[in-house]
């Protein structure tokens, strides 16, 4: 048998959401060598300049230029980085901060399990957005205080999902007699528990990616995102709506950009879904 | 008269792959009005199949491919789909074998059983109720009025069952097809149904097919039976007179791989492997038994057997039908009695009680599981735990390997208390203490290898032993349980159901344990693998020395194997003694109950739980 994370490499849908990803890695790790200027490098000779290709464009900026006559592209290359770094970092962190919780409330049950329910009760009642927004008013701006909102926001998603999905493992003999072979909890968890929720865990990554790349655009958005120095795709969407008139490719642009981010997070997440389910796995299939 | 249902050379083809894959061959039958035929065989016959034909409820990528079914003389397969709906549910009835998955969990039963008659086509609505009511009078149930306005969960399996008879029964069927409808039940309740479904037959003077993987009870119930191995009968006749005088091999040996509940304590016959599944069967030639069959010669491997007559209205499909009666068990395994040995482990005064909230604020119940349980097992002793559903027989289980603790009492592991939940207690019981499950699918992790999960125990805690050690235990312990080595790289899903239970026991047996729990292991388990498993604790015992407590419902495994028995009823151990004392004089009604449920080994004798009518349960 191969593993289900071979199986999945297999599904178009999988192969697909991989290669958009793999192209948006790139730019965000060699964005250096792969943009044409620095994202702060201002032309002021040459302000909200078309793409290229358009009456009046200039081949030195390919997608044009903004308000400040900064290169476009350069700077949806380095929101890229912004982009990647924010969706990675804040999902892994909400993935270890919930799936822990989630293994301790699913497995020991009874009060435990009660009191983690009840914090994940309290924790979803206040609207998210929201919720991000006063925290990173209160925390300041900047990368580092945007992921860390993100996975204070978010960790409830992986708790809720994965107890559920604990639960259901917990239940299993097999869990029962590894305790009576001798294993700790914690080793009964780790090696018992964990391989068999591991693939809703990853299906749950990728989709809470694609949650964070939509939530730095919105606290970019309205400037309690990254510094300003720092180029962020919601900023940039920001500094474009005041010449939508002039430029309409400078809103549009990095609003295609998120949209190629988040439909290849969601990709992603949908084809592991299907491919890493376990009740199909079970049965050998 | 036209027989009720007679089915000519009927096949079922499955399609495997690429291949054609026969299910049912040649099946031919004739069921007259008002009798009973039996279709005997273990899973994977193509018992059930049959009574799906008839449904013409086939799984997907099942299909009828030749031969013919008649319903009174009326071609099933051939009639208008319209027509044959009308027959099913009216003139054609079902009693499954699952009954609480039978009924709507979300609908009343008088809502069930009002529409089951408006389809019948009763019109008026006080008519419909009197007649539910009149129906499960006649199905035996207490205040039927009452009954209607309750919803299945209420209601017991046994009370489920009635329900489902008495409805099958209301449209004054022609024709019943009960596909094991004792199955799921408890085996005190047996008796009273399979006593209904007879009674209700001859009362409506309906043909019923009944599907069933137990000899005993076909031979009390069954008019004619049908033997039937992979698909293809292999033998047929009058129900006594096959059962008592088997004709084809594979009978005989189903036979005496069953337990016996009287007389001496026999050996049991073991076939060797197990029925070949769908895929293995499109590869075989000749008899599909020859590979199991002990008196399989040079030409069965090559020759399909005809299906012959061996005497009137009896016919058998082997080729030597004539050296049959020579199959017969091995010498008796001995049994290991060992009055002086010390106790291992002990009960004294142990009470559970679970705290059961209804909703949110509801008010707590208690529910007692084990009320004051004392017992004890000696070393190399197999005691038997017998009793029905929910007596509290595997909180005994749960209680003794530490995943419950006690409310009161002590738990003595070799004179020590290790009843409450600490680290250290945790140990001692690791040390000596296994349990072997009872769902071989559940207990045994899909993502590990079988030779990880046999030697599990080698990476407890602090240990790590070396890939190489593990695997040199895990050969140990498949050859100890019967099993190939090459299967130590498989992973469970590529195992039988047989198999799997192997190496759950294997599995226990990887620290050398001084007592084994095993909850139901040979339970879902056919009549040959049980034989095998059985067997093999019983070698298993001689070989490593182990003390057991086999919890159980079948009393006739519980005699082969264990030399003591408790039976427990509604929390509490009513009677204690050794087997045969117990099971030959039982004191207790329950014991008396479970005693006279099973019906007796020899076809002809009477089985008094069948004849005496008895209060209903």
């Amino acid at each position: 048998m191969k593993g289900p994370l071979a199986h999945s490499l297999r599904s178009p849908k999988v192969l697909i959401a991989l290669s958009m990803i793999f192209c948006i890695a790139t730019c965000a790790i060699f964005a250096g060598a792969v943009a044409p200027h620095e994202p702060g490098e201002q032309n002021l000779l040459a302000i909200l300049t078309p793409p290229e290709w358009m009456p009046g464009g200039d081949p030195n900026y390919p997608l044009g230029t903004d308000s400040l006559g900064r290169c476009v592209l350069s700077r949806l290359i380095y929101g890229a980085r912004t982009a990647m770094l924010v969706a990675f970092f804040a999902s892994l962190g909400a993935m270890i901060i919930g799936s822990v919780l989630a293994h301790i409330s699913g497995y020991f049950g009874g009060a435990v399990d009660w009191v983690i329910g009840r914090l994940v009760d309290i924790w979803m009642s206040f609207p998210p957005v929201i919720l991000s927004l006063i925290l990173m008013v209160g925390l300041g701006i900047g990368l580092g205080k945007v992921i860390l909102a993100i996975i204070l926001v978010d960790w409830t998603r992986f708790c809720r999902v994965l107890r559920s999905e604990v639960l259901v493992v917990t239940r299993h003999e097999y869990v029962a007699a590894a305790r009576l072979l001798g294993f700790t909890h914690r080793q009964t968890i780790v090696r018992e528990v964990l391989p068999a929720t591991l693939p809703l865990l990853i299906t749950l990554l990728s989709l809470e990616m694609a949650i964070a790349v939509v939530v730095e655009a919105i606290l970019s958005f309205v400037g309690l995102g990254v510094s300003a120095d720092q180029p962020a795709w919601g900023q940039m969407i920001a500094d474009a709506r005041q010449y939508v008139y002039q430029s309409p490719s400078n809103l549009l642009l990095p609003i295609a950009a998120i949209c190629f981010t988040v439909m290849a997070f969601n990709l992603l997440g949908d084809g592991l879904r299907r491919s890493l389910d376990v009740r199909l796995m079970e049965t050998g299939h | 008269m036209a027989a009720a249902l007679q089915a000519c050379d009927l096949v079922v083809d499955a399609r495997i792959g690429d291949a054609l894959v026969p299910v049912i061959r040649d099946l031919s039958f004739e069921l007259q009005a008002g009798k009973i035929l039996g279709l005997i065989g273990e899973s994977g016959a193509g018992k059930s199949m049959v009574g799906r034909a008839v449904a013409q409820l086939l799984p997907q990528g099942f299909a009828i491919t030749a031969g013919a079914l008649f319903f009174e003389g009326k071609d099933l397969l051939k009639m208008p789909p319209a027509h044959r709906r009308f027959l099913l549910g009216r003139a054609i009835g079902f009693i499954p074998q699952a009954p609480l998955t039978a009924l709507n969990p979300v609908l009343t039963i008088g809502a069930q059983f009002d529409e089951h008659l408006a389809r019948l086509g009763c019109t008026s609505s006080r008519e419909r109720r009197q007649s539910a009511v009149a129906m499960l009078e006649a199905a035996r149930l207490p205040r039927p009025s009452d009954l209607l306005r309750c919803y299945p969960h209420q209601l017991s399996g046994g009370m489920c069952q009635r329900v489902l008879i008495a409805m099958a029964f209301a449209s004054d069927p022609r024709l019943v097809i009960a596909d094991e409808p004792t199955t799921a039940l408890d085996v005190t309740l047996h008796a009273p149904i399979i006593r209904l479904i007879a009674d209700m037959q001859r009362r409506h003077r309906t043909a019923v097919l009944f599907i069933t993987h137990d000899l005993r009870l076909a031979a009390q119930i069954c008019d004619d039976v049908i033997v039937m191995y992979a698909g293809r009968a292999v033998e047929s006749g009058p129900a006594r007179a096959v059962l008592s005088n088997p004709a084809h091999p594979y009978t005989r040996c189903l036979q005496l791989a069953n337990p016996s509940m009287q007389g001496d304590c026999r050996a049991l016959y073991v076939m060797p492997e197990q029925m070949p599944s769908l895929r293995q069967l499109a590869g075989m030639s000749g008899c599909h038994f020859a590979p199991r069959c002990p008196l399989a010669m040079e030409d069965c491997q090559r020759v399909a057997p005809p299906d012959q007559t061996i005497a009137p209205g009896r016919r058998a499909a082997c080729l030597h039908v004539a050296t049959t009666p020579s199959i017969a068990a091995k010498a008796p395994a001995a049994m290991a009695a060992s009055a002086a040995a010390r106790p291992v482990l002990a009960l004294e005064g142990v009470h559970k009680r679970y705290i059961v909230r209804a909703g949110l604020l509801g008010t707590a119940r208690i529910v007692t599981a084990v009320k004051n349980a004392s017992f004890s097992i000696r070393e190399n002793e197999f005691v038997a735990l017998v009793g029905e559903s929910g007596s509290g027989k595997s909180t005994i289980a749960r209680l003794l390997v530490g995943l419950e603790q006690p409310d009161a009492g002590r738990i003595l592991l070799n004179g020590e208390d290790v009843g409450s939940a600490s680290a250290r207690n945790h140990d001692l019981r690791t040390k000596s203490l296994q349990m072997v499950f009872q769902d071989p699918y559940s207990a045994l992790n899909p993502r590990r290898r079988i030779a990880s999960i046999v030697t599990q125990a080698m990476e407890a805690g602090s240990r790590h032993a070396d890939w190489d050690q593990r695997l040199a235990r895990t050969r140990d312990l498949l050859a100890e349980v019967g099993l190939p080595s090459d299967l130590a790289t498989r992973f469970p899903h590529q195992l039988s159901g047989g198999q799997r239970q192997r190496i759950n026991i294997a599995r226990a047996l990887c620290t050398l344990p001084t007592v084994l729990i095993a909850d139901e292991i040979v339970s879902g388990l056919d009549v040959s693998i049980q034989a095998q498993l059985l067997n093999l604790l019983a070698r298993l015992r001689a070989e490593l020395g182990f003390a057991m407590l086999f919890i159980s419902h079948d009393l006739s495994a519980v005699r082969f194997l264990c030399s003591r028995v408790l039976v427990m009823y509604r929390g509490e151990i009513v009677e204690e003694g050794p087997t045969e004392t117990v099971f030959a004089d039982p004191r207790h009604s329950h014991t008396r109950a479970l005693v006279s449920s099973v019906p007796p080994d020899n076809p002809e004798a009477p089985w008094p739980a069948f004849d005496v009518a008895q209060p209903t349960v």
